[in-house]
């Protein structure tokens, strides 16, 4: 795993119906380290997305600079994986090809990739989920396929775009702890994106917060792993926290 | 409540119906068309019409039979389904490229939608004129408007199927490290697949009557040319064969070709509901 550094990162529109400049980005520097988990979290419209879809390749920056690894990158590319909100599974391909896919694109034989498949499905506890179509899961375990999917492909940087935004309350805290758990084995780096302040400290290391294109405030989340709801949802701590997050995600 | 409501022999019938047909579902392909057969034969019999104008179920049959022995009808299939296999197969080849180019490229499509809009008002049959004078009767200008009929189906389809296809598949097949020409063979394909299928259906159908009537204007062979060449002979029996045979052929084209690959594609990955 790898760190991602973005400097003066900047985006901004040409909107042809309102026939003017539109500034989605105005200035973001942040500096992912190795193995780091940031949440990156702001009110709608206060660029998140945009910044995600930036550094992901999907969209090219007006100005600044996106380096993962030391390395300026362009476009998309397997060094940054993402999550979708809408999961964006492959509905014509069984569970384990979906995960086999990252490495199929590298050239891996399909004896190896599906073996690998198997080993990242596993981890997720989705190994009897193997030769179904998305379809036939929930959106919990359609998630799921879609972390493991990215984590599949031994990306550098994880991009999670709201992941767990569409799945139901219960599910989505079962989710957020198997994150942390998946997480802590494999330390990859990640860049969370969330409206969730209560998610986003309960997930990250630090938590960033974004306002009209600009960084806000970049909180430290000192609190202990391993993390679970039932020994934080009454914490003292995380509460103080969470609640000095939200104070300035309303301030945004 | 332990009463319980007595079953009518219409349900116990009905029932007995559903079990079967579930059981051996060539029962559910067959059954439907008894009430229609008994019917004709009712008419037929009654007396109604001249048997030489109206004829029976059973004089049909006989007269497949003879065909059948003489080898008329299984030249004549052939020559019909080779036909419309070759056309087909040259519209998809044709179409799907054509299709996924003005689907992806919004060049492509402001440079060929309108020029295909107009050439698709050009009904398959109004270009007969003109093919009989530059091919003459053969099947050149057969396999020319077949090819014709199916194009323009499966080009739209596949045009509305590649714009189908969700932005966040593009982006999650690149950042999961697939080039651009990957991208198409495994995203925009198999996420267009349903429509292509669609367009498919839709183009066998027309081309099916547009090849018909093009046997009966350039008449040399085929179960088109069959009918047309028994109406000459006041043979209604022939006729109305010609239209069984019509009819049973869509239905083997629809239930061992379209439908399962529907049913292995679109339906299992859940894109399209039944």
């Amino acid at each position: 795993m790898k760190s991602l550094t973005i400097t003066h990162l900047q985006k901004t529109y040409f909107d042809p119906f309102a026939a003017r400049q539109v500034t989605a980005i105005r200035d973001i520097s942040l500096t992912v380290e190795a193995g780091d988990f940031v949440s990156v979290v702001g009110p709608s419209g206060c660029g998140k997305t945009t910044m995600l879809n930036l550094i992901a390749g999907f969209l090219p920056p007006t100005g600044g600079e996106i380096r993962v690894d030391g390395r300026a990158v362009s476009g998309p590319g397997p060094d940054r994986g993402v999550v979708f909100q809408s999961f964006a599974l492959f509905p014509w391909r069984t569970v384990l090809d979906n995960v086999a896919f990252g490495p199929k694109m590298r050239g891996v034989p399909k004896a190896r990739r599906h073996e690998i498949a198997q080993e990242y499905l596993a981890l997720a506890g989705l190994a009897h989920a193997a030769e179904r179509y998305p379809n036939e899961l929930s959106g919990g375990m359609q998630q799921r396929v879609g972390v493991v999917r990215a984590l599949a492909n031994e990306p550098d940087v994880l991009l999670m775009d709201e992941p767990f935004a569409s799945v139901d309350a219960q599910t989505r805290m079962t989710l957020q702890e198997e994150l942390t758990r998946i997480w802590a084995q494999r330390r990859s780096t990640v860049l969370f994106i969330t409206h969730d302040v209560n998610e986003a400290v309960f997930l990250s290391n630090r938590v960033v917060v974004l306002s009209h294109g600009s960084v806000l405030d970049d909180i430290a989340i000192d609190l202990p792993r391993p993390r679970s709801w039932d020994a934080l949802i009454e914490d003292a701590a995380f509460k103080t926290l969470a609640a000095r997050v939200l104070q300035q995600v309303r301030a945004a | 409540m332990s009463a319980a409501v007595a079953i009518s022999p219409w349900q116990r019938l009905w029932g007995a119906y559903v079990r079967g047909s579930a059981r051996h579902p060539a029962l559910a392909s067959l059954v439907p068309f008894v009430p229609v057969i008994v019917l004709w034969a009712a008419v037929a019999r009654s007396g109604i019409f001249p048997p030489v104008f109206f004829p029976g179920p059973v004089e049909v049959l006989r007269k497949f039979d003879t065909l059948m022995a003489n080898g008329i009808l299984p030249a004549y299939l052939e020559d019909s389904v080779v036909r419309l296999a070759a056309g087909t197969a040259t519209g998809l080849a044709l179409g799907i490229p054509l299709g996924l180019l003005i689907g992806m490229s919004d060049r492509a499509h402001r440079a060929l939608w309108p020029a295909l809009l107009f050439f698709q008002a050009i009904g398959d049959i109004a270009w007969l004129p003109i093919l009989l004078i530059w091919f003459g009767f053969g099947l050149t200008t057969m396999i020319f408007v077949i090819v014709y009929t199916v194009l323009f189906p499966v080009v739209l389809n596949t045009v509305l199927g590649v714009r189908s296809v969700p932005l966040e598949l593009h982006r999650a097949a690149l950042s999961l490290g697939a080039s651009k020409a990957r991208v198409v063979w495994e995203v925009v394909l198999p996420g267009a697949l349903p429509n292509i299928m669609t367009g498919l259906r839709n183009g066998l159908g027309f081309g099916w009557r547009a090849l018909i009537a093009a046997e009966i204007i350039v008449g040399t062979s085929g179960i088109g040319f069959l009918m047309f060449d028994a109406r000459r002979a006041g043979s209604v029996v022939e006729i109305m064969l010609g239209m069984i045979v019509l009819g049973v052929l869509w239905y083997i084209v629809d239930g061992w070709v379209l439908a399962p690959i529907e049913r292995a594609t679109g339906e299992r990955w859940g894109l399209v509901t039944r």
